[in-house]
C-alpha cells in the first residue's frame, strides 16, 4: 500500500462515523421514503403495492396540495423578500457609528433566540381578536378591533409578519458583518468623485452585499418553504386552509390521513422544487463583484 | 494498587447492577392523552406495579396528535406500545388497517369478574366494534353540550336556558352587548355538528353512501350557524388554531353567555372563575334533540409486545371504582352504565346533566368509519366549506353541496 492510499485509508477510517451516522439516519430514511412515494395502500406501516408515479400525478390534481403550494410561496417570498429589505436598511444603520448600536443589536436578535413554539403561541395570545392585548389596546385607542387571525386574507400575512419578526435579528448581524467587511477606500475614493450618499448605498454597497444576499435569500426561503410549526401552533393551517403551508399538509396527509405514500410524493414533489427556486435564485443574485 | 482495585471494583459493581437491571423489570408502555394523566389513573398503576413485581408501566403522555404521530412512527418501526389511548375514530380507522388486538377473547376470558362489553353503554361498544369483533375498550364516554351563565340570562329577563333553536337565537341576541357575545362558537370540526345533528341531518348516509353535507338540514344549520355571526352578530367568527380553549376562556371571562362543551372544561372554568354562576344545559332540539358524542377507548396494537399485562392493566383503568372517583375529582363522563346509575354521579349535578346527553348524543364520523372508507381527508374537505361559510360567510347553500361532492369523490376513491 503506498503513502497515498494510507492516507486516504486513514481519512476514510476517521470520517467513517460520520459516513455511517449520515448514511443510516439521512440517506436511509430518504431512501425508504422515495421507495414509499412510488407505493398505494399503506407503505411501512402494513401492506402497499407498487403504484409507479400515481402519488406523483395526483399531487397535479390535489386542490389542497396546490393551495398549500400557493399559501407556502406566498409565505416564503413575503419572509424572504421583507427579511431582507428590512433587515439590510437596519443593518445600514447600524453598522454606522450609532450609540445605543450594541444594545439595538440585542434587542433585534432576542427573538431569533426565541424558540419557535414559545413565539407563535406569545403572538397567537397577542393577536387573539376577542382576549388579546394588541386589540385590547386599540380598543382602549378607540380604533376598531382587528381579526387578523380570522380573517382568511389576512392570516397568512401575520404569518409572514411573525416570521420577519423572528428572523430580522439573524439577518441584520449578517449583514452588519458584511458591511463592515466592505473597504473604507472604496467608499473615500467614490466621495473624492463626488458621489452622494444614496449613490454609495446603490454602487457599493448593495453590489459588494450580493454574495451576503444571496446566502441570506437561499437560507431563509429553504426555512420558510419548510414552516411547519408556525401555521400548526398559530392557527392550524387555518381559516378556511388560508395557511395550510406545505409542509404542514404533507405531515397531515401522513400522520392524520395514514396516506403515507402520497405524502412521500408530495415530500419529493417539494424537494424539487426547492432545488429549482434556489437554483433561480443562484442564477438571479450570483454575481461574480470582486474589489481590489 | 489501591486505584486499580477500585476501578475494578466499581466496574464490576456496575456490571452486575446493568446485567441486574436488565432481567428483573419487564416494562409496560402505554401511551394517552397529556390531559387524561389523573391521579386515580396514577394511582390505578402504581397498584397494578405493586401486585405485579417485577412490571414497571412506562406511562408516556402526548396531545392528540403527536400521539397519533408517534403511534405511526413506531407502527413504521415495528415499536408498538402494549396499550393506546385512542380519541373517537381511530379504532376503526386502525382496526381496518390491521393495526390493532381483538379484545373478544381476553373479555371472554374474563366475563366473570369484568362486565365488558355487558356494562358498557351500546354506543360505547358499537364504536369500537368491527367485523364483530371488539378492538377498543371505552375509557371515556362524553358529550357536548349547552353551558350558560346564569347571572347573565337573568340579567337578560331568562329565568331557564333555552332549549329550542328560536329561544336560543333569542337569548343570544339579547345577551350580546359592547364585548360580550351571547354565544362563543368553536372552530374545532365536531363542534359544528350538533347544529347539524339538532336540524336532522348527518355527517354520512350510509343507506345511499354518501356525506349529508349537502342536504337541506345541514345547509340551514350552518346557514343559522351564520346568521348568528354574521347577522346578528351575536357570536363572534371563532379563532382556528392547534387548541380549541377560545370559548371556554371567554365563557370563564364573562365574555360569553353561552358555549358548546363538554365535561373536560367543567374544572377548566371552575378554576378559571369560581365566582361564575354557570349550569349545564340538555342539548337543543331543533328537528330533534341531538349532540355529538366523543370520548377515549383503550386499545392495544397488534404487535404489542405484552398484550396480556396491557389488558389487566385497561381493566384496572377501566373498573369502576376508578370511572366513578376519576369521575368525581375530575369532571369526566364515564361509558359503564353502572357509573351513571351510581349515586355518587349522580348526585353531582354537572356531571348528571352531562350524563344525561349521552343517550341522545352520537359519535360524528362513526357511520363512515365502520364501512371502512373514513379518511381524514374528507374531514379537511368538509371544514374548509364550514370555515367558507362561517369566516368568508359565503353562503352555505352554494359551498356544501360542492363540498360534498368533492367528499363524496374522496370516499368513492377508497
Amino acid at each position: 500500500m503506498t503513502y497515498r492510499q494510507r492516507r486516504a485509508l486513514t481519512a476514510y477510517a476517521f470520517l467513517s462515523p460520520a459516513i455511517v451516522y449520515f448514511l443510516i439516519f439521512f440517506f436511509w430514511p430518504i431512501a425508504i421514503e422515495f421507495w414509499a412515494s412510488f407505493r398505494t395502500g399503506q407503505p411501512l406501516i402494513g401492506e402497499s403495492t407498487y403504484a409507479g408515479f400515481t402519488n406523483y400525478i395526483a399531487i397535479v390534481t390535489d386542490k389542497l396540495a396546490i393551495k398549500a403550494v400557493s399559501a407556502t410561496m406566498i409565505y416564503a417570498i413575503g419572509s424572504t423578500v421583507f427579511t431582507l429589505v428590512i433587515a439590510l436598511g437596519l443593518a445600514s444603520i447600524l453598522a454606522g457609528p450609532l450609540k445605543a448600536r450594541n444594545t439595538i443589536r440585542a434587542i433585534l436578535f432576542f427573538p431569533y433566540i426565541v424558540s419557535f413554539v414559545i413565539s407563535a403561541l406569545m403572538w397567537k395570545s397577542i393577536l387573539d381578536p376577542y382576549t388579546g392585548l394588541l386589540n385590547a389596546a386599540l380598543l382602549k385607542l378607540g380604533l376598531p378591533p382587528q381579526y387578523w387571525l380570522t380573517d382568511p386574507d389576512a392570516a397568512i400575512w401575520v404569518l409572514v409578519a411573525v416570521s420577519v419578526w423572528k428572523d430580522i435579528g439573524y439577518a441584520v448581524l449578517i449583514y452588519i458583518a458584511a458591511i463592515q467587511g466592505i473597504p473604507s477606500h472604496l467608499y473615500q475614493a467614490a466621495e473624492l468623485d463626488g458621489a452622494r450618499r444614496f449613490q454609495l448605498f446603490r454602487d457599493i454597497t448593495l453590489p459588494l452585499l450580493m454574495p451576503t444576499t444571496l446566502f441570506l435569500a437561499v437560507v431563509i426561503m429553504i426555512a420558510s418553504m419548510q414552516e411547519m410549526a408556525l401555521p400548526y401552533l398559530m392557527t392550524g393551517g387555518g381559516p378556511a386552509n388560508a395557511t395550510r403551508l406545505y409542509s404542514l399538509h404533507v405531515y397531515e396527509t401522513a400522520f392524520q390521513g395514514l396516506n403515507i405514500g402520497y405524502a412521500s410524493a408530495l415530500s419529493f414533489a417539494m424537494f424539487l422544487l426547492i432545488l429549482l427556486i434556489t437554483w433561480v435564485q443562484f442564477k438571479l443574485l450570483n454575481r461574480d463583484i470582486r474589489h481590489v | 494498587m489501591t486505584k486499580s482495585f477500585w476501578l475494578r471494583s466499581t466496574a464490576v459493581a456496575l456490571a452486575l447492577g446493568l446485567s441486574g437491571g436488565a432481567t428483573s423489570a419487564e416494562t409496560l408502555r402505554v401511551y394517552f392523552n397529556a390531559g387524561h394523566g389523573y391521579d386515580t389513573y396514577m394511582d390505578a398503576i402504581a397498584e397494578f406495579e405493586a401486585d405485579n413485581p417485577g412490571w414497571e408501566v412506562q406511562f408516556e403522555k402526548f396531545q392528540w396528535p403527536d400521539l397519533r404521530t408517534k403511534l405511526v412512527a413506531d407502527f413504521a418501526a415495528d415499536n408498538a406500545p402494549d396499550l393506546v389511548a385512542n380519541p373517537g375514530g381511530w379504532v376503526p380507522e386502525f382496526a381496518f388497517k390491521d393495526l390493532l388486538t381483538p379484545l373478544d377473547e381476553l373479555a371472554a376470558r374474563d366475563q366473570a369478574e369484568f362486565d365488558f362489553p355487558g356494562d358498557w353503554f351500546d354506543s360505547a361498544v358499537a364504536q369500537n366494534t368491527i367485523n364483530d369483533q371488539i378492538y377498543g375498550l371505552q375509557i371515556h364516554l362524553t358529550c357536548a353540550t349547552l353551558v350558560y351563565n346564569k347571572d347573565m340570562l337573568a340579567d337578560a329577563g331568562y329565568d331557564a336556558p333555552p332549549t329550542t333553536w328560536e329561544e336560543f337565537r333569542e337569548v343570544a341576541k339579547a345577551t350580546t352587548k359592547p364585548g360580550v357575545f351571547g354565544f362563543a362558537p368553536n372552530s374545532a370540526f365536531i363542534y359544528y355538528w350538533p347544529w347539524v345533528f339538532q336540524n336532522g341531518g348527518e355527517y354520512y348516509n350510509s343507506e345511499i353512501g354518501e356525506v349529508g353535507i349537502g342536504s337541506d338540514a345541514s345547509i340551514e344549520a350552518l346557514q343559522f350557524l351564520a346568521d348568528l355571526i354574521h347577522e346578528d352578530r351575536s357570536a363572534p367568527v371563532p379563532v382556528a388554531g392547534a387548541d380549541y380553549e377560545g370559548p371556554q376562556k371567554l365563557f370563564t371571562s364573562e365574555r360569553a353567555a353561552m358555549i358548546l362543551t363538554g365535561p373536560w372544561d367543567i374544572n377548566p372554568i371552575r378554576t378559571g372563575n369560581p365566582e361564575l354562576n354557570w349550569g349545564v344545559a340538555p342539548s337543543l332540539t331543533n328537528a330533534e334533540q341531538a349532540t355529538i358524542q366523543g370520548g377515549v377507548a383503550l386499545s392495544i396494537p397488534k404487535g404489542a409486545t405484552h398484550p396480556d399485562m396491557a389488558w389487566e392493566l385497561a381493566k384496572r383503568l377501566t373498573s369502576l371504582e376508578v370511572e366513578v372517583e376519576t369521575s368525581l375529582q375530575y369532571s369526566m363522563t364515564m361509558p359503564r352504565k353502572s357509573w351513571l346509575a351510581d349515586e355518587r354521579v349522580q348526585a353531582d349535578p354537572l356531571l348528571g346533566q352531562f350524563g344525561s346527553c349521552l343517550p341522545y348524543s352520537q359519535p360524528v364520523q362513526l357511520p363512515l368509519s365502520l364501512t371502512g372508507k373514513y379518511d381524514p381527508a374528507v374531514d379537511t374537505v368538509i371544514q374548509t366549506a364550514f370555515e367558507e361559510v362561517l369566516y368568508s360567510n359565503e353562503p352555505a347553500a352554494d359551498v356544501l353541496p360542492e363540498a360534498a361532492a368533492e367528499a363524496n369523490k374522496i370516499i368513492a376513491g377508497k
